[in-house]
């Protein structure tokens, strides 16, 4: 604490600027509401806020910061996009060298700039092919043969392939959820000759659909007594696997 | 021997989610590896130690857990980039959407059959699938929620 008092001190407004800039950042990378709001309280008083609280909810976040007789106050809006790890990773040693007296607070808006405008570090279509190809695992752990490897992974590459594009044009997640699993239940089930055990090649085509983070973190969320955002990301969740549901049921109509 | 070989097929079925969260090159080995142990730990509890699958799920979600808390530290990286990469495959995806897509076969009855047999099979997946997808939180989470006062990173 000492430390910062050397520092020349920040004008408040640029303190709750940058506090909800690294809060906005972890929200938008997937982090859970505990990750999102200590951020945004360690990195106020890291630059010089002497109190700090947060609101973290799954569409806002906000912060109120005081020093001495000032208050400021700002909401952002967050939507939930999907995780990224590497950004939090990045904003959280950011935000300890900051802690450490390492950087300062010029150093650290231009370390969160540069976080913010970070490229994935891989192309869409190698996510493509590596995602159906852990459908393709998801497969041989549920017991298919080689046969249900090699189709369940062309059918959910392109089932990933359907998700990118619609994503891309702002398709609601239940819209992209069913187009995708249709695709890729589709795919899997004209080709399921090709294979001894269709039904492992069938139950793990569409897995690339699953919401894996919003379910943890909503299930954590309520663990560590975040109810409402738990139960937004479980409901998220929820709509997502409906979407699935009514892909599969669609497409095995048409195989049927 | 064989059945146990079917266990490394955990390391690309996480490694592809690793791809889509964007977890850094340097640490998709580590995620590989997690996600290898936990899914034969949670099968060597059901096959050796007599647990089902949901006991199975939290022993296996413990380890993960703290390991990845532990490797994630070392490495000055967020630990749930480990832990939930290394969950991904015991993540009961197939009993979620089977349930969902039997309760939509509803649809399909005749206007005064009896949908109880689809009720209960729906349900018995939902709960089943809510269980697991709870120990795999509760294992995650144990750091923090065992240690609450503890500086998380």
């Amino acid at each position: 604490m000492e430390t910062v008092k050397t520092l020349p001190e920040l004008p408040l407004t640029e303190v709750l600027d940058l506090a909800l800039q690294a809060g906005l950042l972890v929200h938008l990378s997937g982090g859970d509401t505990a990750r999102a709001a200590s951020t945004m309280h360690r990195s106020a008083l890291a630059l010089g806020a002497v109190r700090a609280d947060t609101v973290v909810s799954s569409l806002n976040i906000g912060l109120t910061i005081e020093r001495g007789t000032e208050r400021e106050t700002a909401f952002r809006r967050a939507p939930h996009v999907g995780a990224n790890f590497t950004n939090l990773s990045d904003i959280e040693r950011c935000l300890e060298a900051l802690e450490d007296g390492q950087l300062s607070a010029d150093a650290f808006r231009e370390g969160l700039a540069a976080i913010a405008r970070h490229k994935p570090h891989y192309p869409r279509w190698l996510m493509a092919i590596l995602i159906g190809v852990s459908c393709g695992a998801f497969a041989a752990l549920f017991g298919g043969d080689a046969g249900a490897v090699l189709i369940t992974t062309l059918g959910a590459g392109l089932g990933v392939a359907v998700r990118f594009v619609l994503l891309a044009r702002g398709f609601k997640p239940v819209l992209f959820a069913i187009a995708a699993s249709f695709v890729a239940l589709l795919v899997v089930g004209l080709l399921q000759r090709f294979t001894a055990t269709p039904d492992a090649a069938l139950a793990a085509s569409v897995l690339f659909l699953i919401p894996g983070v919003p379910l943890i973190n909503g299930a954590s969320d309520m663990l560590v007594a975040n109810y409402l955002n738990g139960m937004v990301r479980l409901t998220m969740s929820a709509m997502i696997v409906l979407g699935i549901a009514i892909g599969v049921s669609v497409a095995l109509r048409f195989l049927s | 021997m064989q059945a146990w070989l079917i266990e490394l097929w955990a390391a690309p079925a996480a490694l592809g989610f690793a791809l889509l969260f964007n977890v850094p090159p340097r640490a998709l080995l580590a995620c590989g590896v997690l996600a290898i142990a936990g899914h034969a730990a949670r099968k060597l509890a059901m096959d050796f130690g007599g647990a089902d699958i949901v006991f199975g799920t939290l022993i296996a979600a413990l380890l993960i857990g703290f390991a990845a808390e532990w490797w994630g530290r070392r490495q000055r990286d967020v630990p749930l980039m480990y832990a939930i990469s290394a969950a991904i495959p015991m993540i009961p995806g197939t009993f979620m959407y089977k349930a969902v897509q039997g309760l939509l076969g509803i649809a399909k009855l005749q206007a005064n059959a009896a949908g109880e047999a689809i009720l209960v099979s729906a349900g018995v997946n939902i709960v089943k699938a809510s269980m697991i997808v709870l120990a795999l939180a509760f294992g995650i989470a144990a750091p923090h929620l065992l240690w609450p006062k503890h500086q998380h990173h």
